[in-house]
């Protein structure tokens, strides 16, 4: 047959329906030009930085050519690119030491989402709806300068809000600098694992204003009061490092660990001791324990300095706070108590830690300072095997930002977002009970918001109050985040930012190293979707709106702004060595990033507690233990964080480590405490708080006190991409929102609950499927 | 058929050392597997039925009760045994011993009869139930060095065989024998503990070699025989210094 006859024929009979592959659009995509030379099976290593948490770790990413659907020139067409395949620590780099934690790895899927918006969108259905256009970059952020300039008309620019994820670097330093020259009050950077009352803590025990570094490797002995130092919390990964040294990596030597907490965390359960000391009086126990220390005359108590000033009764011991007291208020015993002062005493270096739960408690501040006292009565601030303060850059040049980028100024988060955007719509003293007593009353007072930029931040999972409400009165949002999560789904206007992958990234690291270090990255790989960095937005807009706003940002490109920040380092002494700024910014650019021993002390300005710490460590809990028997523990999820991470398929089905769950949420209670009220495993138990209830399956732990119950934060999104919406549950959202006395930071542990078994509920337990134990009597 | 009758001398032996003393159950191990390896993510349904696949996984055993409970985790993953009883039962050779010491698994001849699954004592291996699903665009994550395994066919932990193959042929262009720690696989790689740690066995100076000599060394399941080629170093208690 002759080809011109087969095409008649089969146009007749529809032979080709059965030609596979032709009626696919795959074949029928046209194909570009890569962009990119690359050789095929060849992988390269391209440095780059972690955003998942706030550790801010180096990373290699592993970029391989493949084919990729992109969109160029609004033409759908298939293209030979970069694309990433792996993630792994940057060996090079000081705070992850060449390892990852398992959200870092999962960094990859956040550039691969199917979920990931592709292009701007333009809200076409109700607020809230997720009915959204496309539209154009050119309409999107016409737009968007339209309403700042009608803003700017109506001599109303403060009245725009900006709200984002915690940012360090040249990223927090552009919107400051766009939001100062526009005339609009500070950004709100709002998390709710913040740890603002550890640095508020820090500051004033030690004038450092920030989270310490745990120098384990060099302990023999730790005590940690709840900060799950290997899971989630200030650097988890350089923590790790280190603890492995601790542990195994000097022979003969194997420094102890001691864990107070209410509920075994992932770290608590690597623990050589568990102490359970009721919630909200591990401050007391911290200063009982330096009470036994410096009555036997282990440690001069003038050796605490500062810190050991800021309690009152330091210099006499604390005399009304003998071991015996302690055991009534916490419930350690007081054999307990001595030995564990003895032993800290007695294996120096020892370090103290407090995190996490303790310190989001209403008197969370006082609990921090009573732990910093007793570090400081070990003698192991800023010596090795105690806790460090990393250093930062010194930066010079006009874009160099403030000395404590990153750090305090912008904490406490809660206390920003209450006082900026949650109080302006009568959510303050009524619903926000107890607030901060140190508070400064605001300049002015806040007006209601006309306009509201949101990036990565999600007040509406990960706060109490009831956020949607609050949003449906303003005016006008804008979004630059890359998903659609329960906040952002009320926007107007959604200006997609660029993967972490797929842009410029710098960030200074608070913590987890005793180098100071600014980390940098190019992109690792070239954009998938219509979208664009959120900083270089940011520029265009202010380039548009032009004036003041401009002047302040005279960058065309957020790389240009990088290298005016951080190009001058050249000339001070680190790994690099170079002669030139080009030559320095071509090796900070390979070496991702730039670290030297000499850098810049945070200040040392003298906070002053303006109050005695006469009524000691009294904690608040809401509501009463007589109808609401159980302490309420919201706690950070090792897999997928405070919930920003649940949209990573890798990390929802990755086991728990405790659990083994997957998947879901489920609530932990101690198995006398479930025998007694008739629940089993997997049963369904419904949780009321004072403020609200919630539904999860029970799983029995003996890790947990019989008073306690505890639930991981990070599902319950009823807004988050395919894989976590309407997953599970969000205790945040039945807490009461009491916050810590001082500083206005929610204390998200202080609430208590009941519970009640209601029915038959489902937990996907990894480990529950396995054969028998596979081992025995090891 | 036995390969070993052709190279009768193997110079490599793999071996994983896990010391539980460092490990602290983070899970950075799985997820880096999962990234690795191309293994799918299944799903909730399929999950709660025990079909989830990792090659790796961290378990957890409590010991007592409130107060006085004491947790410990174990990385359990493919042992690569010596005497294998997944290999003699496989009836199309899929299961097979590489000279290397690894217990190989070729899925082009895998029919998924799954006796290996049942003969394996540690429940490491995994059956595709299904074709495996990337949604797009999570399908440009995939590992190329990797290939995706389809429905019906048995997968496990290989020790990142690609990653060994990749050094041994690094180290032959650069006409060098392979050094201790040149291969890394994705699990030893991510552990920021350092509780992974990879190597020959075969090489008295390696580090697994070292570590294997430890007086906390033990193997799992020791007693059936499979003689594996991952070494356990046992969690220690705090003894106050003194020598165990």
């Amino acid at each position: 047959m002759q080809r011109r006859d087969f095409i008649k024929l089969s146009a007749i009979t529809g032979a080709t329906a059965a030609l596979d592959g032709c009626g696919q659009p795959d074949v029928q995509l046209i194909r570009f030009i890569p962009e990119e030379e690359l050789t095929p099976g060849v992988a390269t290593w391209k440095p780059s930085i972690c955003t998942l948490c706030p550790a801010g770790c180096g990373t290699l990413v592993k970029v391989m050519e493949g084919d990729a659907e992109v969109i160029r020139n609004g033409k759908l067409g298939l293209m030979k690119m970069g694309l990433a395949n792996k993630v792994e620590g940057n060996p090079k780099h000081p705070v992850s030491q060449g390892k990852l934690c398992p959200r870092g790895q999962a960094m990859l899927q956040v550039t691969y989402h199917p979920d990931r918006i592709k292009h701007p969108l333009k809200r076409t259905g109700p607020r809230g709806s997720g009915q959204f256009q496309e539209i154009s970059w050119d309409e999107a952020i016409k737009e968007l300068v339209a309403k700042l300039q009608e803003l700017q008309a109506a001599k109303q620019q403060a009245s725009l809000a900006f709200l984002t994820k915690p940012l360090r670097g040249q990223g927090r330093e552009l919107i400051e600098r766009f939001l100062g020259a526009y005339g609009a009050p500070p950004p709100v950077m709002f998390e709710l694992f913040d740890e603002s009352v550890l640095r508020r803590a820090n500051a004033l025990s030690f004038g450092r204003p920030q989270l310490p570094t745990l120098d384990l490797a060099r302990s023999n002995y730790v005590l940690s009061f709840g900060a799950d130092f290997l899971g989630t919390w200030n650097s988890p990964v350089a923590q790790s490092i280190a603890y492995g040294q601790m542990r195994q990596g000097r022979p003969g030597q194997r420094g102890k660990f001691v864990m107070v907490e209410p509920r075994l965390s992932q770290t608590g359960a690597n623990a050589d001791e568990w102490i359970y000391a009721r919630p909200a009086t591990e401050g007391a126990l911290a200063l009982g324990l330096a009470h036994v220390i410096i009555r036997e005359k282990l440690r001069r108590p003038e050796g605490a300095g500062r810190a050991g000033d800021l309690i009152p009764g330091w210099l006499e011991g604390r005399e009304e706070f003998p071991p015996e007291k302690i055991e009534m208020q916490t419930g350690v015993p007081t054999a307990t108590i001595v030995r564990l002062a003895r032993e800290m005493a007695t294996h120096p270096p020892a370090v103290a830690v407090a995190g996490d739960a303790p310190l989001a408690q209403t008197n969370g501040l006082r609990t921090a300072l009573a732990v910093n006292a007793l570090n400081a009565l070990l003698g192991s601030v800023e010596q090795p095997g105690g806790i460090l303060f990393t250093p930062l850059p010194k930066l010079d040049g006009t874009a160099s930002g403030h000395e404590n980028s990153g750090l305090e100024g912008a904490y406490p988060a809660f206390s920003r977002l209450a006082s900026r955007i949650l109080e302006p719509y009568g959510m303050s003293s009524g619903v926000f009970s107890g607030s901060p007593r140190n508070a400064q009353p605001p300049k002015a007072k806040p007006q209601p918001l006309k306009a509201l930029f949101l990036y990565e931040a999600n007040p509406a999972l990960l706060t109490p109050a009831d956020v949607p409400e609050i949003l449906s009165k303003v005016p006008f949002i804008a979004s630059f985040g890359s998903f659609v999560d329960e906040t952002s789904v009320h926007a107007d206007l959604i200006l997609p930012d660029h993967s972490p992958l797929e842009s410029w990234l710098d960030d200074i690291p608070e913590s987890g190293t005793r180098l100071a270090v600014v980390s940098l990255a190019a992109p690792a790989v070239r954009p998938l979707h219509n979208t664009r960095a959120m900083p270089d937005t940011l520029l265009e807009i202010a380039h548009q709106l032009g004036q003041e706003v401009s002047k302040a940002l005279p960058w065309k490109t957020y790389e240009e702004m990088l290298k005016e920040a951080y190009g001058g380092l050249w000339k001070q002494t680190s790994s690099i060595e170079a002669t030139k700024a080009d030559e320095f910014w071509a090796q900070i650019r390979e070496q991702g990033g730039w670290w030297s021993s000499e850098g810049l002390a945070p200040s040392t300005r003298a906070l002053k507690l303006e109050y005695s710490f006469g009524s000691l460590l009294k904690a608040e809990f809401y509501e009463e233990e007589h109808n609401f028997p159980f302490h309420f523990l919201p706690y950070p999820s090792q897999l997928l964080y405070d919930g920003s991470l649940a949209h990573l398929p890798w990390l929802q089905e990755a086991p728990d480590p405790l659990s083994t769950a997957m998947w879901g949420t489920w609530l932990e209670i101690n198995p006398q405490t479930a025998a007694r009220m008739g629940i089993a495993q997997g049963d369904l138990v419904e949780v009321t708080s004072a403020d609200g209830k919630l539904q999860a399956p029970a799983l029995l732990s003996p890790g947990i006190a019989p008073d306690v119950v505890a639930m991981p934060v990070g599902q319950g999104h009823n807004q988050y991409t395919r894989y976590a919406t309407s997953r599970g549950a969000n205790p945040v959202k039945i807490l009461h929102p009491l916050v810590e006395h001082e500083t206005g930071s929610l204390a998200w542990a202080a609430t208590r609950v009941k519970i009640s078994k209601i029915g038959e509920g489902k937990l996907a337990l990894f480990g529950a499927e396995l054969r028998e134990h596979p081992q025995e009597h090891r | 058929m036995d390969p070993k009758i052709q190279n009768p001398k193997s110079k490599m032996q793999w071996a994983m050392v896990v010391d539980l003393d460092r490990c602290t159950g983070c899970e950075a191990c799985v997820v880096a597997c999962h990234a690795e390896n191309n293994i799918p993510t299944v799903g909730e349904e399929q999950a709660t039925i025990g079909r989830a696949m990792h090659w790796m996984r961290v378990e957890r055993y409590y010991e007592g009760e409130f107060p006085d409970v004491r947790v410990k985790f174990q990385p359990v993953f493919c042992q690569q045994c010596d005497a294998a009883p997944c290999e003699p039962v496989c009836p199309t050779y899929a299961s097979y011993h590489t000279t290397e010491g690894l217990n190989g698994q070729v899925y082009n001849r895998c029919i998924g009869t799954r006796y290996c699954a049942n003969a394996c004592p540690y429940n490491v291996r995994f059956f595709n139930f299904y074709n495996p699903v990337w949604e797009k665009p999570l399908h440009l994550q995939l590992n190329p060095d990797v290939s995706v395994r389809e429905v019906g066919v048995m997968e496990k932990c290989t020790f990142c065989v690609q990653r060994i193959k990749a050094a041994e042929i690094a180290a032959k262009a650069e006409k060098r024998e392979l050094k201790d720690g040149d291969v890394q696989p994705a699990c030893a790689q991510s552990c920021p503990p350092k509780a992974l740690v990879f190597g020959d066995l075969n090489d008295p100076k390696s580090e697994v070699s070292r570590l294997a000599g430890s007086n906390r060394a033990t193997r799992l399941l020791e007693e059936l025989g499979t003689k594996p080629s991952v070494i356990y170093l046992r969690r220690e208690s705090w003894n106050d210094g003194k020598e165990s």
